[in-house]
Formats: C-alpha cells, structure tokens, sequence
C-alpha cells in the first residue's frame, strides 16, 4: 500500500484541528447552560470556519511553495514550464492538499459534535469520542512516520487532554465570575 | 524521407516526473521498439540524462514533444540512424589515435 506522506500531513493537521477547536466550542459554549441547537449551530459554525480556512490556507500556502518549486526548476532548466505534465502535476498537488486539510478539519469537527446532532448532548461523550479519534490519529501518525504507536498515541492523547483542561480552566473562571 | 531507426539525446530534465516515468513515456510513443536512460550527472534541481530510443520508423517530433510536455529540454542530438538498416558508428585511424 503506497502513501502519500504530503497528503499525511494534512489530514492529521486538519483532523486535529477540527477535533480540538470544536470541542473548545462546545465545551465553552455549554459552559453558559447554552441549550442543543446553539451548541450545534456555535459548533457547525465553527466546523464551516474552520474548513474553509484550512482548506483555503494550505490552498495558499502550497501554491506558493510549488510555484517556488516550478520556478527554480525553470531556472535550472532556461526554459518555462507552463502547460507541462509537471504544471499540472503541481496544480493537483496543491488542490488534493487543499481538499485534504479542508475535509480532514471537517470530518475532525463532526466527531465531538455528534452526540449534539443525535441530541445526547454530553460534554463528556464529546471528549470520549475526541480522545478516540486522537488514538487513532496517533496510529496513523506512527504508520505514517514509522515511529513508535505508544510515544504517537500518548502525544496525541496528551495534546487534546491539554485542550480540554484548557477549556475547563475557562469554564472555572467563568463560574469565580 | 528514410525512416529513424535510433536516436540518442542528451536531455536535462527535472527531478520529478521521475527517470522511470520518463522512460516509461516514451517508450509508449507509436513505432517505438525500445528506450534505453541512462542517468550521468545529478544537480540539486535537475539531471542528465542520455535518451536512446530504438524503432521501426520513430517520430522524432513525438519524442521531443514527450520529453518537453514531462518538462525535459533536448541539449543535443548525439547520435541518429536512419534508413533501411542499422548501420554502427565505424573506427577510424582518426579514433584510435
């Protein structure tokens, strides 16, 4: 099974971005006693945000580094590079990482924000399922990287257990409030 | 006009599409019998390569438009056979020496 390493990055950037930020949403937002459907529509709000400026933002940022790319190979080469294979290799390379990073925050952002859109409504089945994802994120970041899956899943783990005591921490201020 | 039977080129090319595909890509080209691509001189952004193509009656527009669409450019003609048969590059006194 062959992988692409560069697409890699981006689902796990996006995927972790998603996850986290909507579940800093949730939690913020039912910290104010928010009813279901503000806490979905804050959240899918926050999920759309978020799609669209990863997407658009790894749109941004690989089109610079490629056409960086294109331009110096046509420096070495004393020749332009317009309507070749290699141009419209690097315009599908740019467009899959856009799409990777856009739909991997946005499927990211619909895990914490499920047991809201089924109606269950539980902070805590929000984060359970958070952490899941982080596991398996950490799994696919060991494949990916050939490291070890212990050392992965404890860093992922341990960044989204770091959300959420950050989250909670707002949540005790706004109770001293 | 006779038909190309062999041409050798010496091509700068980037590093990717990669030799294989380049190879790969020509070799897919109508009338071609063969590619031979040998690797001579890696750069940080590019490489030379020298391109033997074998067939029956090879396009040599064909060819170079392949090489420039993978983003190749053709430094030189280095060696053609035309004609009804393979005739190889003689030894003269002018070589030994």
């Amino acid at each position: 099974m062959s992988f692409n390493i560069e697409e890699g990055r981006y689902i796990i950037l996006g995927s972790i971005d998603g996850l986290l930020a909507t579940l800093g949403i949730i939690m913020g937002v039912s910290v104010v006693g928010a009813s279901n459907a503000i806490i979905v529509s804050a959240a899918f709000g926050g999920a759309i945000a978020l799609a669209l400026t990863n997407g658009l933002g790894s749109y941004l940022a690989e089109s610079t580094i490629e056409h960086g790319k294109l331009a110096m190979a046509e420096k070495s080469l004393l020749r332009k590079l317009n309507n070749t294979y290699v141009e419209s290799q690097s315009r599908r390379k740019i467009a899959r990482d856009a799409v990777s990073s856009g739909g991997a925050s946005f499927i990211g952002s619909l895990i914490p924000l499920a047991p809201w859109i089924f109606s269950v409504g539980s902070v805590v089945a929000s984060v359970g399922l958070s952490l899941i994802s982080l596991v398996a994120l950490g799994i696919y970041s060991a494949y990916i990287s050939r490291q070890s899956y212990a050392i992965s899943v404890v860093k992922m783990v341990g960044l989204g257990a770091l959300i959420v005591i950050a989250v909670q921490l707002l949540r005790i201020g706004h109770l001293v409030q | 006009m006779s038909q190309i039977k062999r041409i050798v080129l010496d091509v700068l090319k980037p590093h990717e599409p990669t030799n294989l595909e380049v190879a790969s890509a020509i070799g897919d080209i109508r009338d071609v019998e063969g590619v031979n691509l040998s690797l001579y001189e890696v750069d940080q952004q590019t490489e030379n390569v020298k391109i033997t193509v074998e067939g029956t009656d090879v396009d040599y527009d064909l060819v170079l438009q392949t090489i420039e669409n993978l983003g190749g450019v053709v430094h030189s003609v280095d060696e053609i056979i035309a004609g009804k048969k393979i005739v190889e590059e003689e030894e003269t006194l002018h070589d030994r020496g």
